[in-house]
């Protein structure tokens, strides 16, 4: 059984490589096909679907997400931040010198927030948390480290003993 | 002899390994399998090197600590060779110890980038197939998280400790009302039968 905070993390996983890639959608439907996922996945409608297991999201949408369902959204999510590290860590970086570099960071927090505005349900007190300036931060952080200390080989299942702990 | 040299790469750290092979297993002239030297190399800061279990006791500082961050617990590792713990949520404090008494601890501050890149270096060191007997597959010998909380046996007696104590409270006190209600139940018995003797007696007078 996988729990709802295992897949709200993930779809914020995914949400913030989509803030990274701005063609976000389309790059993780491509991957699927690469990495041979095909059979779980089959368009990209079935992502948007398992992203709905979200329970903050505006269409939340319960379907029981399968363990293997869940696993090949978390290999789409390794493969991706490997190909997005650079700009990850730009961001990460960026966060590390705010007074001197804020750009990055800036720009990947009011992006994220935006798409958290438009997808997710704005009323959640857990949306609300994320939405408060005050404390978003090392939420922000938290989930752009994930995907940073991911992108190795053992990357999936790094991120998969991560997220079925939560 | 010749020795072996590997160096891996990600953005501001590198980490050089340096080794032979161990011939006495035939093993291919081109790998490592005896560490005798390694530098992990991170811009701007000393380099750290040592011995192979130096790096390993490096390597899983590095990891114990990345979990906790990930796992949202108290991220924090202190051993005789290093401690790391947060400054705060985008600095880390690194505390390297020497073994030789009169060399200082040495102190290094990194960002999250950094720690990412020593991270990445080590999982590299971890998938190459040159490099043996240093990465012991940290991660995946990290067992689940409520598995983990099973075996800490504080967390069992906190797990136990509160039902054990409201079953002996419920215990205690159904017992003492079952032996004040009979006690009550006794005296009312005794009344009523020196009651009874009573009117006997009043009977028999009459």
């Amino acid at each position: 059984m996988i729990s709802r905070e295992s897949i709200q993390r993930l779809d914020l996983l995914l949400l913030a490589l989509e803030t990274i890639d701005l063609n976000g959608a389309e790059s993780l439907y491509s991957l699927s096909t690469k990495l041979n996922l095909n059979d779980v996945i089959p368009n990209k409608v079935t992502i948007w679907k398992l992203r709905n297991n979200n329970p903050m999201r505006n269409s939340f949408n319960k379907n029981n997400i399968k363990l293997e369902e869940f696993e090949a959204l978390i290999k789409l999510t390794t493969e991706m931040a490997k190909f997005l590290y650079p700009y990850i860590r730009q961001i990460l970086q960026s966060r590390d010198n705010l007074t001197r570099n804020p750009k990055a960071w800036n720009e990947f927090k009011n992006r994220y927030i935006e798409l958290i505005r438009e997808r997710f349900n704005t009323n959640s007190m857990k949306v609300k948390r994320l939405l408060d300036p005050k404390s978003n931060d090392e939420v922000f952080i938290k989930i752009i480290l994930t995907l940073a200390f991911c992108i190795s080989d053992d990357g999936f299942l790094k991120l998969r003993t991560t997220l079925l702990n939560y | 002899m010749l020795q072996n040299k590997f160096l891996f790469n990600q953005s501001s750290v590198s980490l050089e390994i340096i080794g032979l092979p161990d011939f006495s297993n035939n093993e291919n002239k081109d790998y490592i399998s005896i560490v005798s030297q390694w530098k992990l190399m991170i811009i701007d800061k000393p380099v750290i090197e040592g011995n192979v279990d130096h790096l390993k006791t490096i390597m899983r500082a590095f990891y114990t600590y990345s979990i906790s961050l990930l796992n949202n617990e108290k991220a924090l590792f202190e051993s005789n060779l290093i401690d790391i713990k947060p400054e705060n949520f985008h600095t880390h404090i690194l505390l390297l110890k020497s073994s030789k008494p009169e060399v200082k601890p040495l102190n290094i501050k990194i960002g999250n980038s950094v720690l990412a890149d020593i991270i990445n270096c080590f999982d590299q060191l971890g998938s190459s197939n040159k490099v043996k007997n240093i990465y012991s597959k940290e991660f995946k010998s990290v067992k689940d998280k409520k598995y983990l909380f099973l075996r800490d046996k504080k967390n069992i007696s906190n797990l136990l400790i509160p039902p054990l104590v409201s079953l002996c409270s419920i215990f205690i006190v159904s017992t003492g009302l079952i032996y004040i209600y009979e006690n009550n139940d006794n005296r009312s018995l005794l009344n009523n039968k020196n009651k009874l003797i009573s009117i006997e007696s009043i009977n028999k007078l009459l």
